[in-house]
């Protein structure tokens, strides 16, 4: 009995975990709900390795942010404020709202 | 215990002598003064451009998007208010451009699932150097992930996580509740990590 209990317990941390994820790592936790998450990671290695691994895609997510590369690399031949500036004049400056 | 890591954000630096330029440009164009207007475009531009690359098929669309966002930044610049920062506005602008463009392409070609079904075991990468993530190799993985995912979730995983904006602000772009927001972020996430997950498990293929 006691550890079927244990083991709905489980499951429901298990469940809110999965769901708290991104929350953690934007540290948009309180402290029980941090402490909650870290309780269960302790206890289950499939959650424990989920949230490395989030935490690890989030941080090479950023890392594109920070070196600014487009998916399409360089190589345009103009820099794109030239042609968005000869855009602008092409239509002649529409009339502002 | 696995502990919240340090994650790099992008830090905005924004020098208080910038900032009062960018308002005084901003001003002069809101009275139709043409050459502070394009002072904005060559600040934002390249910046706007990267971003937009992501919500469109190629480079030349990006450019298409990047110039018609300036175009109507320009007329509606009237409109806007000082309660955002300005390139928050541009952004607003350019992804509705985006979006009008994508739907039509949506509707044309199936996007990755992301409906609730069973998450496989996770694939232990956790290890993996740091510098790994910086090789070109892999790189082409997390592009090819987001481009992958349907653009409202896109669309949040790169103001959030890629350009680095503050919840807040991303969801006030996309004009979402913050609750709704985190759950697309989080959900866009679990699919990059998944789309990782399996490229380690087939032995990082070449």
């Amino acid at each position: 009995m006691i550890g079927l209990l244990r083991r709905r317990r489980f499951m429901r941390d298990h469940h809110w975990t999965e769901a708290h994820l991104s929350d953690y790592i934007d540290r948009d936790l309180d402290n029980p709900q941090r402490e909650r998450l870290h309780r269960h990671t302790e206890n289950c290695p499939q959650c424990r390795r989920m949230l490395e691994t989030l935490q690890r895609t989030v941080r090479a997510l950023r890392r594109i942010g920070i070196e600014e590369t487009s998916p399409f690399g360089t190589g345009a031949s103009e820099p794109i404020s030239d042609s968005v500036i000869a855009h602008l004049r092409r239509t002649g400056w529409p009339s502002q709202d | 215990m696995v502990e919240a890591l340090s994650i790099p954000v992008r830090v905005m630096v924004v020098r208080p002598d910038r900032s009062t330029e960018e308002s005084e440009l901003i001003l002069r164009s809101q009275r139709g003064d043409r050459e502070a207007f394009e002072e904005l475009v060559r600040r934002d531009a390249a910046r706007l451009n990267s971003a937009v690359a992501r919500f469109v098929s190629d480079r030349e669309e990006a450019s298409e998007v990047t110039q018609e966002a300036f175009l109507r930044a320009w007329r509606g610049i009237g409109h806007f208010r000082r309660d955002s920062r300005f390139f928050t506005w541009l952004y607003r602008i350019a992804i509705n451009e985006a979006k009008r463009r994508g739907e039509s392409r949506s509707r044309r070609r199936p996007a990755v699932s992301l409906d609730d079904e069973a998450v496989p075991e996770p694939v232990d990468w956790s290890q993996v150097p740091e510098t790994r993530f910086e090789q070109k190799d892999l790189r082409r993985e997390l592009d090819e992930a987001i481009a992958a995912l349907p653009l409202s979730y896109r669309v949040p995983l790169v103001l959030r996580d890629v350009e680095g904006l503050s919840t807040a602000e991303s969801a006030g772009i996309m004009s979402l509740g913050e609750a709704a927001f985190k759950s697309r972020l989080h959900r866009a996430r679990l699919a990059v990590r998944l789309h990782l997950d399996r490229y380690f498990a087939e032995g990082e293929r070449g």
